[in-house]
């Protein structure tokens, strides 16, 4: 990035790249990002990780090859989304071309995010039950290559039921013989899934609603807010759960409805932004061109009003995420086999009473970890993009106590004359 | 040179000493410097430093003067050239974590208020040296009453009950002239005008009857109309109470009406200091005479070809962080741009005549 | 104030209508054994008698109707009516929050003012992450962990606080019990919801108070009252905190609705008989009456809260009447100089 500013001395940076280099000042900032990809590279290598399908397995002398045959379609889709996206991620950052910088993240984005819905909604299953650990022991296979984790997240084991860590089972059993560690990292992709979903949804909406109510103004806008107002009146999770009560369980529900109570925040942003940005100068222009609507809201005042609303999406996937887990908590989230962190918090106390440590402990941290970075990140954005003032102490340093650092002294003179 | 120089130096130094006697503040080679993320030092911007640099932009260099007691004294000068740091640096209100009084000394009934602890010095804020400053309306806290504000700095000066503290802040809106001061001090800020909330700062100020008051830019954000009263009330006070102002201004008509002695402030360096009759008359410093040359007058005869262009002073105010060597104006100066000893030299301030200051090496005398 | 009132019913009943499946179906089931003209002919009567074959905005006339006189139908599982269960229900949760809140507000401030004051400094970045970490702890993580170790009986942990319930045994059954005993015993069996209600609260406040009262030391009424003389605690809390007030007390309107919503799952796990329990049971057993009751209401609430936040906004700030809308901060009233 900094060879093309050289390349082009005069042009200084983009918006953008200012941004990401303050962003990338802070170590915290950085930590937390380098949290979320790992995150995200759990959630797409999901199946390699943890899995009870070997990647290769000997069977009566021939080779078989269980793993990967037997990938569903959401891996797939997952897979290309994540290497179309990381592609983009890499090239569009080098390439000089404008369009396609600007084209290619809102296509990864999309793409991303409709394949998630698609594939999380439809997924077919080609289910091949054979449990070849059983076969490996009864000794019919040999010469079997294990993921890491080598626990299906939906084989139940009833024998081995709450049991606490172990050599075996290294964070423990849940409630019907299932691995936790392997629940918890294919429980990352219903979250990660859930919050970019969600998100995306809610932003797109709110972004509609707040770029027309601000962009039109006066009647337009007073009806739209008193709508705004109303959704907002109702506290989100009662207005979540009333839904959750009126409509049938479901990922994509659930998706669904956390996108659509949660764009009013976006929408409000976007609205006072616009409503700045409509006396501006430069829309007045584009106005005064006869530039098609779409193009005036999106292609000319979006940008410039995006700031605010990248930042709350930050916060809106941590918000998303959580709340994910605690509907899955409370029991209207998804159902099981799919795994789900909430969910796994709510078995931490038996219907006996009987507190299970690790059902509770590693779930809640995980998501405990993941809605921290997400905040962070999502301050850092807030930091990056709005700098605060640096090192302004307002309180004299007698109530602080703190002296000011020694100075070297002022050049007065040309001459030399330093100190009198 | 040097040895010249330590010589004028030190006479200037006795020179001082000597009228420090009858002086109400007295301030020596005052130098306050501004925290800044940039490094002066190589002239790197604070972008291109990468917020790295722990440099000091010089605010205030080298100012001297003094104050006599019962005088207006006018700090005159453009915005930016270090004059409000200077009031600030007397009445120690410089933000602490942005900047720092590099050295220098402030004497103020025998002693220097720099030396002094916060606790010392908050006894003097308010009751023996008052500031008033240029905004009154985001000057005066919107949550409480005027009467409130001004009673509390009666009761912490004084020793005074509220009862008797809230009768005195009446008496003194009277003073400043208010109408009806009984029920305006009732009101809240955001009531009152703007002149009004001068009045009330002005009122806040000399409530405890101090020896010093410090206005920065009293009637900047007032109406002309309103300005003359301003000024005419702070006449007034002073003639009454017998006490000093330290007028701050950019407006050299102001200074020019209601000072005894002007000072002239050009990039955080003291350029002048005269009288303000004789500065009027006779200025001696280039940026003065660049300052008197550029009012427009009424009725001047045209030159040549019958229009007359408003003159200026070709340039601009250089930037803190490249400040140029040696004279800071030299170029922009008629004759010191071409003299290579305005360019190499920096001339200190120095008494050309008893009671005319100027640091210029063309001014008469200075030599 | 009424359009928004009437935006939460259509908003709630829309729900209700958009929702897949009808009461109807529900309660004649799946009647494999009659035939199909017997049951065209139930279902018909059992539509006449919940009115949905009218339309719907009659339908909702009628339930809105209904609404205004606080009749929000019965219960299909307790077989009450629903305001009633809402009356018992309502006041418990009322305390818990309105406790949460005051501790909310008691901790934060003086945090926040110091992280404020103390700018930059340890104190401020340390108690910023430390607030940051508090705001991401999720609700349902930190009630399970405390009843896990400190509710009891269990050999290793100490039961120092009961696992769940508002009131131990004993104390219900006793009649005529003294009243000090009794509200130790409330108080006791509070402590640990109160907490978990009132942590993220606190992290929400304490920065909105830092960054309140940074806007507040910054401006020219403080640099004033330093030149007055006055002391640096005076100039604080007499002068840069009142003025950070205003915003403070409009950010209650929005802790309110997310203190309300963390009772859903609190009152859940400490088994606590709120309204937020009463909507939990209510979505499980899908007794629509009660939800749509409890929807309403919850927004109904939050409209108050929001009322009384303006209200006492307009009372803190002298710069606003009710007659005219909130002038800018430069903004001064000409009148004889």
């Amino acid at each position: 990035m900094s060879k093309q500013s050289q390349e082009r001395p005069n042009w200084g940076l983009s918006y953008g790249e200012l941004v990401w280099r303050r962003f990338r000042k802070s170590r915290l900032n950085m930590a937390c990002l380098i949290f979320v990809a790992f995150l995200l590279l759990l959630a797409v290598f999901a199946p390699f990780l943890a899995s009870d399908r070997p990647f290769i397995v000997r069977i009566d002398g021939k080779l078989h090859f269980p793993l990967f045959k037997n990938l569903q379609l959401a891996d797939y889709c997952i897979f290309l989304a994540a290497g179309v996206a990381s592609l983009q991620l890499f090239v569009g950052s080098r390439r000089q071309n404008r369009k396609f910088r600007i084209l290619s993240p809102v296509c990864c984005l999309l793409y991303v995010g409709l394949g998630s819905m698609l594939i999380l909604a439809f997924v077919p299953r080609r289910l091949d039950a054979t449990d070849y650990r059983a076969l490996i022991a009864s000794g019919k296979a040999s010469n079997a290559v294990f993921p890491p984790i080598p626990y299906g997240y939906d084989r139940t084991n009833l024998e081995l039921c709450r049991q606490p860590p172990s050599r075996r089972h290294w964070l423990g059993t849940d409630d019907v013989g299932t691995d936790v560690l392997c629940r918890l990292i294919h429980g990352s992709r219903i979250s990660l899934a859930v919050g970019f979903v969600a998100v995306g949804i809610s932003t797109i909406i709110g972004i509609v609603a707040g770029a027309i109510l601000g962009y039109f103004g006066g009647k337009v806008d007073f009806i739209g807010m008193r709508i705004v107002e109303a959704v907002m009146a109702i506290p989100v999770f009662f207005l979540i759960i009333t839904m959750m009560a009126f409509f049938p369980r479901s990922i994509l529900n659930i998706m669904i409805i956390i996108g659509i109570t949660g764009w009013t925040g976006s929408a409000r942003f976007i609205r006072a932004e616009f409503l700045k940005l409509r006396r501006q100068d430069f829309v007045q222009a584009a106005i005064s061109l006869a530039l098609p609507l779409r193009s005036i809201l999106f292609r000319h005042m979006l940008p410039n009003a995006i700031a605010p609303v990248l930042v709350n999406a930050t916060f809106g996937i941590s918000s998303a995420i959580f709340i994910e887990a605690a509907l899955s908590f409370l029991g209207f989230g998804v159902a099981p086999p799919t795994p789900s962190w909430g969910q796994m918090l709510s078995l931490g106390v038996s219907t006996t009473g009987r507190f299970l440590w690790w059902l509770t402990l590693f779930p809640g941290l995980a998501i405990f970890l993941t809605v921290m970075a997400y905040n962070l990140a999502g301050e850092g954005l807030r930091d990056a993009i709005d700098p605060p003032r640096a090192g302004t102490a307002l309180v004299s340093p007698a109530l602080t106590g703190r002296v000011p650092p020694a100075v070297p002294g002022v050049n007065t003179a040309e001459g030399g004359r330093k100190t009198r | 040179m040097n040895g010249d120089d330590t010589i004028l130096n030190f006479r200037f130094s006795i020179g001082n000493r000597r009228s420090a006697i009858g002086n109400q503040l007295s301030v020596e080679g005052l130098c306050v410097g501004f925290f800044t993320q940039a490094c002066p030092e190589t002239g790197l911007s604070r972008a291109k430093s990468r917020g790295r640099g722990n440099g000091v932009v010089p605010a205030v260099q080298d100012v001297s003067f003094s104050i006599k007691k019962g005088q207006t004294f006018a700090l005159v000068g453009e915005s930016g050239c270090g004059k409000t740091a200077t009031a600030l640096a007397i009445m120690r209100l410089l933000p602490a974590g942005q900047s720092r009084v590099v050295q220098g000394k402030i004497l103020f009934e025998g002693r220097n208020l720099l030396e002094l602890s916060e606790k010392q010095m908050r006894l003097i804020r308010g009751s023996k040296i008052s500031m008033v400053f240029q905004e009154p309306a985001t000057s005066l806290n919107p949550v409480y009453t005027v009467g409130d504000q001004i009673a509390e700095a009666i009761e912490l000066h004084q020793n005074k009950n509220a009862g008797q503290a809230w009768e005195d802040a009446a008496a003194i809106l009277r003073k400043v002239g208010i109408a009806d001061p009984e029920r305006r001090a009732l009101e809240y800020p955001h009531r009152l005008s703007g002149g009004m909330q001068q009045r009330v700062m002005i009122a806040m100020a000399i409530s405890c009857n101090p020896v010093l008051l410090i206005a920065d830019e009293p009637t900047t954000a007032l109406d002309t109309t309103v300005q003359a009263q301003i000024l005419d009330l702070l006449d007034d006070l002073r003639k009454q109470n017998g006490m000093s102002i330290l007028l701050i201004t950019h407006n050299l008509g102001v200074a020019a009406q209601r000072a005894d002695i002007i000072a002239v402030m050009y990039a955080s360096r003291l350029v002048e200091i005269a009288d303000s009759r004789q500065l009027l008359a006779q200025p001696h410093h280039p940026y003065t005479q660049g300052l008197l040359r550029s009012l427009p007058r009424l009725g001047s005869p045209p030159t040549g070809s019958g229009v007359e262009r408003l003159q200026t002073i070709p340039g601009t105010v250089p930037e803190a962080l490249h400040l140029p060597g040696g004279c800071k104006f030299h170029p922009r100066c008629r004759v010191g741009c071409a003299d290579m000893r305005c360019r190499k030299i920096e001339p200190a301030l120095r008494e050309i005549q008893p009671g005319r200051w100027a640091a210029c090496w063309r001014a008469p005398g200075y030599e | 104030m009424i359009p928004t009132l009437l935006g939460i019913t259509i908003v709630v009943f829309a729900i209700s209508k958009i929702a897949p499946g009808d009461p109807v179906s529900l309660s004649v089931g799946a009647s494999g054994q009659m035939d199909a003209e017997r049951a065209g002919d139930l279902r018909a009567a059992r539509m006449r008698l919940y009115g949905l074959d009218k339309p719907v905005y009659v339908q909702y006339a009628d339930w809105l109707g209904h609404v205004v006189r606080l009749d929000f139908g019965d219960s299909i599982k307790h077989r009450r009516p629903v305001i009633k269960l809402i009356k018992e229900r309502l006041p418990i949760t009322l305390t818990l929050n309105l406790i949460a809140l005051a501790i909310v507000y008691a901790v934060s401030l003086p945090v926040g003012i110091l992280a404020a004051v103390k700018h930059g400094r340890f104190f401020d970045r340390a108690s910023s992450v430390i607030l940051l970490m508090l705001w991401s702890l999720p609700v349902m993580w930190v009630g399970q962990m405390l009843i896990g170790y400190f509710t009891g009986p269990t050999p290793l942990k100490a039961g120092w606080f009961p696992p769940a319930g508002l009131s131990s045994n004993y104390a219900e059954s006793a009649s005529g019990a003294p009243f000090l005993p009794w509200l130790a015993d409330r108080l006791w069996h509070l402590v640990l919801p109160v907490l978990c209600l009132s942590y993220t609260g606190f992290a929400y406040l304490a920065k909105q108070v830092r960054a309140a009262m940074l806007d507040s030391l910054q401006m020219d009424y403080v640099r004033t009252a330093r030149a007055k003389g006055l002391s640096e605690p005076a100039v604080i809390l007499r002068h840069a905190f009142p003025n950070s007030i205003i915003p403070l007390i409009t950010i209650m309107a929005t802790l309110l609705p997310a203190m309300f919503a963390g009772s859903v799952i609190i009152e859940k796990i400490f088994s606590i008989p709120g309204m937020g329990l009463l909507a939990f049971e209510a979505v499980t057993n899908r007794d629509y009456n009660v939800v749509m009751a409890v929807a309403t209401i919850a927004g109904v609430l939050n409209l108050v809260g929001l009322l009384f936040g303006d209200i006492a906004y307009a009372i803190a700030d002298p710069r606003i009447s009710f007659d005219r809308p909130a002038p800018a901060k430069r903004h001064a009233e000409p009148s004889a100089v």
